[in-house]
């Protein structure tokens, strides 16, 4: 049973060895590969390099029964590691000739040297050269370079972060007591950087200054750390944007909503905001009389608003910033955008907080520079002039267009046929237009909070049912 | 003197600290990027493992595994903040 083992391994192996021989063409090949290959062994020991080859011969020759030792199955690995080598040296392309003359006696016993010659190529998964790995080595080399333009791209919009807080830095800390706070530390102490919410996104927590509660600034940059992002934008250019928004207390605003911007950003937030769509229903009207230029337009919830707005240090600011400046939105009652309905309207009205929001852009359309940071300072100059501007703004109260004395001449005139025509003030214009809001709100959701209401009922006299249930089971018992 | 509108404006008891803003108000707001990004990744090695399982499509397998790592790659830079490195870790992986 010991020698059937090995015997087994024989029988397997030969067909394999058989094949080989086949494949490997001729003797003479043999013969020079045994001259090149063992040519180092020669001096060492000449019986190594026979060995195979004396063993190969009466192997082919002889049965496979002949040898049941255990180094004649060392020999076949030998020899099948042998045809390895020489395969893999061997060419594929190579053109083998053999004299007729040395294979006398092989011709009757081997036919297939007649045959053409079948030159397999070994299958890519088995090679082992550079080629056959090469999407391998693409995905790799795509891999790295993604990873270089994420660590390039973080770097510049650091780089852009700081240059803009730097610039901006002594303006802010002398118009506020607090610049900077990531809100986690114990005491309100102004941490004097930006916080880094990621690769793209920096904010800033400025407050303690009168005229506001405080000021968020956010930096949207671009997202250079992303190369999808970074090709996509070579189809599409967009900006770098940062974006302020000033929460104020009750007393520092009056009652108004207004807007200004480029057109396309007052369409997009007409649409948008809730504030917006419900105060300002005309179109945004253009600024010309202003002298504002053509692609910039103005939302308001009515002209005094307007005119209020746009005085001249105003208007200076705009025309001269024109193309920074993506859209200003003030608003006592700013909360957010609409929210999607869902299948239940929200049965309270959004909370507000009185707003100032800028977006601007920044100047390089993606292709910026620390230095077009500075370029922004202005703006937050404009910015600081709002929150003064608005504090002190307040609305018409009086009953404007025909005052009380005129009313009282006009009367005694008795021109008869002519309507009294009271303008209200701009104030109680305001209040009337809060009031159709909340009324047109409490209107939409009336039919579901009736809804609610007899569903609470309902509720209700199921409780007192099964009270009193409880109630006869105990008395029962 | 004359400077009351050089008066400083900072009020050292008007500070208000700062509130990070809930992301549970405006959820459609964010970016949906690294949610979408980390789902394909998934996606794909799932189907990498399955074909592997299979063993029919070698090539296929390769492919749904580049194309899942580069989802993850993806996904980690445009993560947001609040996602912790373990699940960044656990989407390499």
């Amino acid at each position: 049973q010991m020698l059937l083992l090995p015997f087994m391994l024989l029988l397997l192996a030969s067909p394999m060895t058989w094949g080989r021989y086949d494949d490997f063409d001729d003797g003479e090949d043999l013969a020079e590969f045994d001259d090149n290959d063992f040519a180092e062994f020669e001096d060492l020991s000449e019986d190594a390099g026979m060995e195979p080859e004396a063993t190969a011969s009466p192997r082919v020759a002889a049965a496979p029964a002949s040898d049941q030792d255990d180094d004649d199955d060392e020999a076949v690995v030998e020899i099948e590691d042998a045809q390895d080598d020489f395969e893999d040296t061997e060419t594929p392309d190579e053109d083998i000739k053999y004299d007729t003359e040395e294979f006398e006696g092989f011709e009757k016993s081997s036919p297939s040297f007649k045959d053409p010659i079948n030159i397999i190529t070994v299958p890519s998964h088995l090679q082992n050269s550079w080629e056959s790995y090469y999407m391998e080595i693409l995905m790799v080399t795509g891999l790295l370079a993604y990873i270089m333009n994420y660590i390039i791209g973080k770097n510049k919009n650091h780089r852009l972060a700081q240059a803009w807080f730097s610039s901006h830095r002594e303006l802010l800390e002398s118009n506020f007591a607090l610049v900077g706070d990531d809100g986690t530390s114990k005491e309100a102490v102004s941490t004097g950087k930006l916080n880094q919410e990621n690769e793209h996104i920096y904010n800033l927590w400025c407050s303690g200054r009168v005229c506001c509660e405080g000021m968020l600034i956010q930096l949207k940059f671009l997202k250079r750390q992303d190369l999808l992002n970074v090709l996509a934008r070579m189809m599409r250019p967009v900006c770098d944007q940062v974006q302020i928004k000033v929460t104020l207390n009750d007393e520092d605003m009056d009652t108004f909503v207004f807007a200004v911007g480029s057109r396309k950003a007052m369409a997009r937030l007409q649409k948008e905001m809730q504030d917006l769509s419900e105060f300002c229903s005309d179109k945004p009207k253009s600024g010309a009389k202003y002298s504002l230029p053509e692609f910039m337009a103005i939302l308001s919830e009515m002209g005094e608003v307007t005119d209020g707005m746009m005085d001249s240090k105003m208007v200076h600011y705009l025309i001269n910033h024109a193309d920074k400046i993506e859209s200003i939105h003030f608003s006592d009652q700013f909360s957010g955008p609409k929210l999607m309905q869902e299948e239940g309207q929200p049965l309270k009205l959004p909370e507000t907080k009185k707003t100032l929001l800028f977006t601007f852009n920044v100047p390089g359309m993606g292709n910026t520079s620390p230095k077009d940071m500075d370029a922004l300072l202005p703006l937050m100059n404009m910015v600081i002039y709002s929150i003064d501007k608005v504090k002190k703004f307040r609305l018409n109260r009086e009953v404007s267009g025909v005052s009380s004395t005129h009313a009282i001449v006009l009367i005694g005139c008795r021109v008869f046929g002519a309507s009294l025509y009271v303008s209200l003030g701009a104030s109680q214009k305001a209040d009337k237009n809060r009031a159709r809001v909340e009324e047109n709100f409490l209107k939409q959701t009336h039919a579901q909070r009736q809804e609610e209401a007899a569903q609470r009922r309902e509720q209700k006299k199921l409780e007192k049912k099964q009270m009193k249930m409880k109630q006869i089971k105990v008395k029962a018992m | 003197m004359f400077s009351n509108s050089m008066a400083d404006p900072r009020r050292q008891n008007k500070i208000l600290r700062y509130k990070p803003p809930s992301t549970d108000t405006n959820p459609t707001l964010e970016d949906p990027t690294p949610d979408y990004m980390n789902l394909l990744g998934m996606i794909f090695s799932m189907c990498g493992l399955m074909l592997k399982l299979t063993e029919k499509l070698v090539f296929q397998l390769k492919w749904c595994a580049w194309i899942a790592v580069y989802c993850s790659f993806i996904s980690f830079a445009n993560s947001r903040s609040s996602e912790d490195t373990k699940q960044m870790m656990s989407s390499f992986m």
